[in-house]
């Protein structure tokens, strides 16, 4: 067996262990509604962030662009959502280009955006007595309560903008831990996979060298 | 250096396949059998090797070994660079598939440009063996750069600025590489001199 091979294997595989997470070889894009935003967050891996890349957002289907801008030093680029007849009701398609040819998509489809739309404090008609049901007293609105709770008076789109935005709150940790998920380095199994794959194709080439 | 899906156009892309098709061809030719463990060893480097991360502030740059296998191997660096680069895209979304003729002929020319220059250097005495090792290794990485930069050129960067930031970035992987192929020669001049025998 050819010695100097297990002393350079080795050598990489302690280099491994003991550098971080891999590099930029790909990047990756997770975007989400954050109330009355879309959150698009970029990175090569869990700690290295896109800084000032370019962000493009495109109408899913008819690929027409609405919207554009650069990522923060953390990586994140905040945007309102675009409102329905901007976008044909359509989906979105946010686009990274962190440079050096490193570029991802994220295709976000338009149910998420019809529920961001209702959450947004003047989506719902922008008057609380449209939403009222009429067993309410038909006072003029100046009558009725700027804040809900003062004098006992809330109205259905209020309890429907305290419940979002509760949720959005629950929901944002749970929606970063997906992020995390979603741009995970490669793992040790495909690693070990790879080097499996080119040791077998090596053999089988070294098999019908052999044959001939 | 690895070129996501959707950044080229299908001209250049095409290009690139047929480029590293044909590469991939000469290499198999010359890889004989008495190497292929070899060969198949320092593929598994180059597939792991991308993996290390040098760290450089706020960039992000990896290790390519490309110039230690060209030095070794010569033209069969294309078939081995092209297993591992495929089986980085299938396995971990680096690069692409489309991607993949540019992704190797970026990697692997250089790698051949090693070995028609630095190649000589190593049957030599030990100071030759250790410039040429480094120089090898570290313009390696320079010319997969230039390379790279050159693709870009049709972007938005262009081909100036893409490779002013992609050298930037590159130089301490650049020494690093260097100083690994030197020592990796060294080692190999001692325990395998046949592998760097003049051929």
């Amino acid at each position: 067996m050819q010695r100097f091979l297990s002393p350079l294997c080795l050598a990489f595989v302690c280099l491994l262990l003991t550098a971080g997470r891999a590099g930029a070889h790909r990047v990756n894009i997770f975007a989400y509604v954050d109330g009355p935003d879309i959150v698009a967050e970029c990175g090569f891996n869990r700690s290295s962030r896109v800084r000032q890349g370019l962000v493009e957002v495109f109408d899913a289907v008819t690929g027409a662009k609405i919207a554009e801008g650069r990522t923060g030093d953390s990586g994140i680029f905040r945007f309102p959502v675009p409102a329905a007849d901007i976008r044909n009701g359509h989906g979105l398609r946010i686009h990274i280009n962190a440079g050096e040819g490193h570029e991802n998509d994220w295709i976000m489809d338009a149910s998420e955006l019809n529920d961001a739309i209702r959450a947004l404090p003047g989506g719902e008609g922008g008057s609380a007595t449209a939403c009222a049901p009429p067993a309410l007293p038909a006072d003029p609105p100046a009558s009725l309560p700027a804040v809900p709770g003062q004098g006992g008076w809330a109205t259905p789109a209020d309890v429907e903008r305290i419940v979002d935005a509760a949720l959005s709150a629950r929901l944002a940790p749970i929606q970063r831990l997906l992020a995390r998920q979603s741009e995970g380095g490669p793992k040790l199994a495909d690693i070990i996979g790879g080097i499996g794959w080119i040791f077998g194709l090596a053999g089988v080439a070294a098999y019908f060298r052999r044959r001939r | 250096m690895h070129l996501s899906e959707g950044v080229l156009s299908p001209p250049i892309l095409a290009a690139g396949a047929a480029l590293a098709a044909a590469c991939t061809a000469a290499g198999l030719r010359r890889l004989d059998g008495e190497r292929l463990m070899s060969a198949a060893m320092l593929s598994a480097a180059f597939f792991v090797g991308s993996l290390i991360h040098v760290p450089i502030g706020p960039g992000n740059v990896h290790l390519i070994l490309n110039g230690l296998l060209g030095m070794i191997l010569g033209w069969a660096a294309f078939p081995c660079m092209l297993t591992a680069l495929m089986l980085q895209a299938v396995l971990f979304q680096y690069g692409g598939i489309t991607v993949l003729g540019v992704n190797t002929v970026t990697m692997a020319f250089p790698a051949v440009m090693a070995w028609y220059l630095f190649r000589p250097l190593l049957g030599k005495g030990p100071a030759a063996r250790a410039l040429g090792a480094f120089l090898g290794g570290a313009l390696a990485v320079a010319g997969a750069g230039l390379i790279t930069a050159l693709c870009l050129a049709g972007t938005d960067e262009g081909f100036l600025r893409s490779a002013q930031l992609l050298l930037l970035a590159h130089i301490p992987v650049m020494i690093v590489e260097g100083l690994i192929s030197m020592l990796t020669v060294s080692f190999l001049a001692r325990v395998r001199p046949e592998l760097l025998a003049p051929r």
